[in-house]
């Protein structure tokens, strides 16, 4: 039964997180964590090759890419569900 | 004798990827539908000398003559003939173009290159692989000495394919809706469900490690194919669990009445399970560990000094990998109900 949908939940539970990992607040929460990479002007930071490091990495860039099709996603969302229900 | 016809080659060779040229002179003219060159026009043939000759058991020749006294002799049914042979020609070639521009088809064709032998070897190495030995994949230095490229799976018992998994996946779905319907459970979506949720898994495991390649910096030069491919041989061991549970539940073995539910099912299951983790864990360890593997290969592998804490966690992932998430991914799709009819009794 949870997979009624087929592939149209797993879609919209996928589209919902890449929802919550772009709509972190980079300064008061993410720097509070430490999930920043501060680019110094002297390389003084973490270790490029540490998972740790590819995390963040991995998070930035999702959140930098993704910011302007989730919109355009999240619009047709919302008018698919508005109109067809 | 009176079907001249039946002097087209046989085709000892697989036909090639385009659309078969008709190697003899066609006595059924374009205009009309297309036909296949060996065998329609056979019948085509036939019915047009019925009519025509109909006690003629005359030299081949005759029928050309006399069938092409009406077209081939038009010059204008030939030229047309030939602009509507040569728009063909054009529309095939531009389609294959930007067919080609999207889906790698010659990488494809080399994972359908197997035979007979390789797929009834390959399944036994599925489904007992304790007793395979050597598990690295063969490679042949290209012409130029350059890029060494991994032998056909014709050649190579080791190298992946496309065929199994392909073939085993559309078996899971076929046979899962099958008992489905012996159980009389069974409704047309079913087929589309568990086709979607087959997918659904090997995307997310596909996509799994492709995460777990790029948090541990591992350089993999392996295909996105061969992943699938690995991740498709599961599907071998899925159909053995239903159809071995179900046979055997039937019987005074389990709780009766078929289904994955009872100690036959699991023990099958565990057993399948187990096979295909040893399996992949032989055949990742290439993909997933590059310094284990032999270092000297195909192209410039750049082996750089990796940590050891870094190698602990490589092999951590590939053991997690192949124990914990392919038992998560095969309970999954081998699940099913037992027949409630039967099981009531």
């Amino acid at each position: 039964m949870a997979f009624f949908f087929g592939l149209g939940g797993l879609f919209y539970v996928s589209v919902l997180l890449v929802n919550a990992i772009a709509i972190l607040s980079e300064d008061r929460f993410l720097a509070r964590i430490g999930w920043t990479s501060g680019s110094d002007p002297g390389f003084g930071g973490m270790q490029e090759n540490s998972v740790k490091a590819k995390m963040v990495n991995l998070v930035s860039s999702v959140r930098t890419l993704m910011r302007i099709p989730l919109i355009v996603i999240n619009t047709l969302i919302i008018f698919y569900e508005l109109i067809l229900g | 004798m009176q079907r001249p016809a039946y002097s087209n080659p046989a085709p000892a060779h697989s036909p090639p990827l385009h659309h078969p040229v008709p190697q003899h002179v066609s006595t059924v003219p374009q205009l009309r539908s297309p036909p296949p060159p060996s065998t329609s026009s056979q019948g085509y043939g036939y019915p047009q000398q019925g009519q025509q000759q109909p006690g003629g058991q005359q030299q081949p020749g005759y029928m050309h003559q006399n069938f092409g006294a009406g077209f081939i002799n038009d010059p204008t049914a030939q030229m047309g003939f030939q602009v509507g042979k040569s728009a063909v020609m054009a529309g095939q070639e531009y389609m294959e173009q930007n067919f080609n521009r999207y889906v790698n088809v010659s990488a494809l064709k080399h994972y359908f290159n197997v035979s007979n032998s390789y797929v009834a070897s390959k399944l036994y190495i599925v489904l007992f692989p304790w007793w395979h030995r050597p598990w690295s994949r063969q490679q042949r230095l290209a012409n130029n000495g350059q890029d060494g490229f991994y032998l056909a799976p014709r050649e190579d018992i080791n190298s992946p394919d496309m065929y199994i998994p392909i073939m085993a996946f559309v078996t899971y779905i076929v046979l899962s809706t099958l008992l489905a319907g012996v159980r009389g459970a069974f409704h047309p979506e079913l087929l589309g469900i568990t086709a979607t949720t087959a997918f659904a898994v090997v995307i997310f495991e596909i996509l799994g490690l492709k995460l777990g390649t790029y948090l541990l910096s591992i350089s993999s030069e392996s295909q996105l194919l061969d992943l699938v491919a690995y991740s498709g041989y599961k599907f071998v061991g899925i159909i053995v669990t239903l159809l071995l549970s179900e046979i055997l539940n039937r019987t005074a073995f389990g709780t009766g009445g078929g289904g994955t539910g009872g100690w036959v099912g699991w023990t099958v299951f565990l057993y399948v399970f187990l096979a295909n983790a040893f399996f992949l864990l032989r055949s990742l360890r290439y993909v997933l560990l590059p310094d284990t593997a032999q270092g000297g290969g195909a192209g410039s592998a750049a082996s750089y000094t990796v940590a050891r804490s870094q190698r602990n966690r490589r092999t951590q992932f590939l053991f997690v990998y192949s124990y914990v998430v392919q038992l998560v991914f095969m309970w999954l799709l081998s699940r099913q109900s037992a027949d409630p009819k039967v099981a009531k009794a």
